[in-house]
């Protein structure tokens, strides 16, 4: 989403004027008007100082934080000003509060340490700076100023992204775009290191385990890597895994550009490309009940130019099938045995499995025929 | 949880005694006031970190009334619009009001003698304070909220000066309380004007409403109601809540054949509505089943459909009822994914109250495959405890346990080993006929009152409906209209089904033709028997004989399926 800022804006509270606007760029573009309505959320009292306001009044959106310095110096015995951004009022604005904040610092310490903005003369050049911000933080997104000998601003726009879903031991990260466009050495020494293993087949404990980091390091590795998008998580695969259809498998056959991504991703290596029926059956031939080894039994045809696991991990990727989980349950149990920790039915075979050490056969072996345990598939 | 309830609520005025803060709910802890810093000794090396440290999640407490009632009593121009002010973590919304007076209030100008003030109240603000991370369809139903109750104090303060009167008792405990401070220890005045005024007393409910149950009833001034609803807090999942824009779309998308479930019992549902609320509502309530279609409602409650379909949305925006393909016996069922199936869970109690001798996870374990009501019901059992047994679908459909599988059908001609290179640029059939409208009226079509009418008692007919294609065989005119519905299709294609042993069979292929356009993947069975008039067995036959060309699976009605399954 783009933050657009329309206007950038000084103001402060002049010793017989009152508050007023000293600068903005572009030239007018708060009215008289605006700024009546809402300047008690731009020089405010002091119980509002150093906070971060977001005003939304006449279309528009002012953001800024008002500064208040208390010397003997000044007229008043204070300089109060506030340096401001100003967007459409439907902008998401979340993304420009740590430069308001920054920005405020950085004239903070430059009034401090230079006088810059009760200097009359050095006040001026605050119009260029304001020019410049406004037009690189709005072409790119980041601007670096240096305003005199000793400071220089640095600011950048960062969009917030929704917060990660836990990654645990048992889900498998898997590059969302080609692994060749990342740049390792852009990233942290955890990160490097679990790099090589990440396949999209190794679990987090399996690469834990290779990669000789500790298993909650490249847990919270693997997050950071999910909240950039860098990865997507998958489940295990195995050939006596469940899946079955969502309703997104239609968009394979309405999105062009699904189809090819689909195609270029599951056709085996060294083979022609893999027909859109083929692969289209293939997904549809997933249901609850049937394994992947049925499948490809079933389907042997349609897989001679198709790699099972890519296809299987390309489904999941884009939610064109989900993984159908087991969940074991304790139904009947003695009334002194110790209640169920992991038979609860909130816990998946995969969990049970990857935190017991037990193999899946083991455990199925172990729960399928005994009658006190239920189990159910979601 | 948190993300959703307001952190407080708070009144103020703007007019000739200035800005006040009438009312805030809850009490703002009097130890944390602000005056209570600036006594601290000042090390004059120490960096000014001014409140950081004392910032408590719960934001507004570091809010003195005064600066409150600065920011929150706007200028008049910012009236009669969305009041959105953010400080900090703190997010402010509200609905600023302007008062007219009528002229009993104004002070004559001729009148010689001392005139004694009254004071007048210019502009009123009902305020929500929220997390500043809310959702923004969070942010939209407090502003909602804030302008109904807005519109109900204007609307009394019109009628009897009703908000002055309360305004005025207000600001006297509050006078009262400042005056009794000087001596003892500063009390909250407001604590003391919940029992006084009735205005506080509807401002606190509506705030403990919003942190629990979601659902807000006023009685302004004992005489207007104001009733609201918060979806983020009914409309939950687990820990997940439906997007009210989902909803929305969800309900714009449903079809005469859908029906609609009561979350609650019909006797529940009937005593909680408002004593002038609409007969047709009762109506409807009392006529509904779960195994009614929309339409057959529509005809037994004896409404138009397109006012079952606006009461039916009604139902499901409060939360009262679901959408779900009628029951009947072919229907389909299997574990949702997001079903809660843990056995400590407070369902399986319930289930076992509800259903005594039955548990609830083996019931679950009986739909981990999908099967259908007609397997899951066995002939051998009683009819009562058949009936049982559609209850407990019934009350598991009502939990959000089950999704329905439908099948989906798409044409998918095999590719020529010859011709590879056109088979890619081709897109298959179902984006070539993407363009073509849907062939049942939805909710959304049946805009205008008017055609709701001739609606009612007929089904919806189509371009293309069985009745206009003349029975038997080879006629000219029939083969003529397979040639034309044939025509979307590429030549390729056409000779593939052609060569078909069964397209052999006029029929048949005629049959094919006519539903050819269902097959893109976005059209279940039961919307085709529907549409078209036609059975079960006729469907799946056709299927069959036609399975080289077509592709079939099954999976959940994406319309429906945010009430089984919110994540989408």
């Amino acid at each position: 989403m783009v933050t657009r800022i329309e206007c950038i804006f000084f103001s402060e509270f002049h010793p017989t004027l009152g508050p007023k606007i000293t600068y903005q760029v572009p030239e007018e573009y708060i009215s008289r008007e605006l700024f009546d309505t809402v300047q008690v959320y731009i020089i405010t009292k002091p119980e509002l100082q150093n906070k971060l306001i977001t005003v939304t009044a006449m279309e528009k959106k002012l953001i800024g934080c008002p500064v208040c310095i208390e010397h003997k110096k000044y007229r008043r015995n204070a300089l109060l000003f506030n340096l401001g951004l100003v967007c459409d009022a439907k902008t998401d604005t979340c993304a420009l509060e740590p430069i308001v904040k920054k920005l405020s610092g950085y004239l903070t310490t430059l009034e401090l340490e230079s006088g810059f903005i009760s200097n009359e003369e050095s006040k001026q050049k605050l119009l260029p700076i304001m020019s410049t911000l406004l037009d690189e933080l709005n072409a790119t997104g980041a601007c670096t100023l240096p305003i005199d000998d000793s400071n220089t601003i640095h600011l950048k726009l960062i969009p917030l992204r929704k917060d990660p879903q836990i990654v645990q031991e048992y889900d498998v990260p898997v590059f969302a775009q080609c692994k060749e466009h990342f740049i390792k050495s852009q990233w942290d020494l955890t990160t490097q290191q679990i790099l090589p293993y990440i396949d999209g087949f190794r679990h987090i404990q399996k690469i834990s385990a290779e990669a000789d980091v500790e298993l909650n390091l490249v847990r919270i590795a693997v997050q950071n890597l999910l909240y950039y998008g860098v990865v997507t998580l998958v489940s295990i695969f195995q050939y006596s895994n469940v899946y079955c259809t969502t309703p997104k498998v239609q968009s394979l056959i309405d999105d062009k550009s699904i189809q090819e991504e689909c195609l270029n991703y599951v056709s085996k290596q060294g083979h022609k490309r893999a027909s859109l029926r083929d692969v289209f059956q293939l997904y549809c031939g997933l249901s609850p009940g049937t394994t992947v080894r049925d499948l490809c039994s079933r389907y042997s045809q349609q897989l001679q130019r198709v790699d099972e696991r890519r296809l299987i991990q390309f489904g999941l990727m884009k939610s064109l099938i989900r993984r159908l989980q087991k969940y074991p349950m304790k139904v009947i149990r003695d009334e002194r045995s110790r209640p169920p920790r992991l038979y609860t039915g909130c816990h998946s075979y995969d969990e049970i499995c990857c935190k017991t050490g037990i193999s899946y056969q083991e455990l199925d072996e172990r729960l399928e025929n005994d009658p006190n345990i239920v189990i159910c598939w979601k | 949880l948190h993300k959703t309830s307001p952190i407080s609520v708070i009144l103020v005025s703007s007019g000739s005694r200035g800005n006040k803060l009438l009312f805030r709910y809850p009490f703002q802890k009097v130890s944390e006031s602000p005056s209570s810093l600036t006594a601290k000794q000042r090390n004059p090396y120490a960096l000014n970190t001014t409140v950081d440290t004392l910032e408590d999640q719960d934001g507004d407490s570091r809010f003195s009334d005064i600066i409150l009632a600065t920011i929150l009593a706007t200028k008049s121009d910012m009236c009669g619009k969305k009041f959105e002010l953010k400080i900090d973590n703190v997010r402010f919304v509200g609905h600023p009001t302007l008062l007219q007076h009528s002229p009993i209030m104004q002070v004559s100008k001729t009148d010689p003698s001392p005139k004694r003030e009254l004071p007048t109240m210019i502009l009123f603000n009902v305020v929500f304070a929220l997390r500043a991370n809310a959702d923004p369809s969070v942010i939209s139903c407090m502003h909602n909220l804030s302008r109904r109750i807005a519109i109900a104090l204007q609307h009394e303060e019109h009628r009897c000066q009703y908000l002055t009167r309360e305004a005025k008792l207000m600001l006297s405990v509050q006078d009262e309380i400042t005056t009794m401070t000087d001596n003892g220890s500063p009390k909250s005045p407001f604590r003391q004007i919940l029992p006084k005024c009735k205005l506080a007393r509807d401002l606190k409910v509506a705030y403990d409403s919003l942190c629990t149950t979601g659902v807000v009833r006023l009685h302004i001034n004992n005489w207007l109601e104001v009733s609201f609803c918060l979806p983020h807090k009914i409309h939950r999942i687990g820990g997940n809540y439906f997007p009210p824009e989902a909803l929305e779309q969800s309900l714009k998308a449903i079809r005469p054949y859908h029906a609609l479930l009561l979350l609650e019992s019909e006797k529940a549902l009937l005593s909680q509505l408002p004593l002038d609320c609409s007969p047709a509502m009762v109506r409807l309530i009392k006529t509904c089943s779960a195994v009614k279609n929309l339409q057959q409602l529509a005809q037994d409650a004896d409404l138009a459909l397109l006012q079952i379909f606006q009461i039916a949305a009604h139902l499901v925006y409060w939360g009262k009822a679901i959408i779900i393909y009628p029951l009947c016996e072919n229907n389909v069922y299997m574990l949702s994914p997001h079903a809660n199936i843990c056995i400590y869970s407070s369902l399986a109690e319930e289930f076992s109250q509800q259903f005594p001798g039955n548990n609830l996870p083996c019931m679950l374990a009986k739909f981990s495959l999908p099967v259908s009501l007609a397997e899951f019901r066995n002939p051998l059992e009683t009819p009562a405890q058949e009936a049982q047994l559609i209850q407990m679908v019934v009350w598991m459909l009502q939990h959000r346990l089950l999704i329905q599988l439908h099948t989906y059908v798409c044409l998918l001609v095999p590719p020529s080993e010859d011709e590879p290179g056109m088979k890619d640029e081709e897109l298959p059939l179902a984006a070539r006929v993407g363009s073509r409208s849907l062939s049942t009226p939805s909710a959304l079509s049946f805009g205008s009152p008017t055609s709701s009418d001739d609606m009612t008692l007929t089904s919806p007919s189509m371009d293309n409906s069985s009745a206009e294609l003349q029975p038997g065989g080879d006629s000219p005119l029939n083969k003529r209209m397979t040639e034309t519905l044939l025509t979307s299709l590429s030549e390729y294609e056409r000779q593939v089904i052609l060569n078909i042993p069964a397209a052999q069979n006029p029929e048949d292929l005629r049959m094919f033709a006519r539903l050819l356009h269902y097959f893109r993947g976005h059209h279940h069975l039961e919307e085709i028997m529907y549409n078209e008039n036609m059975r079960r067995s006729q469907l799946k036959t056709l299927f069959d004989k036609f399975r080289s060309v077509l592709v079939v699976t099954n999976h959940e009605d994406p319309i429906i399926s945010i009430f089984q399954s919110p994540m989408e």
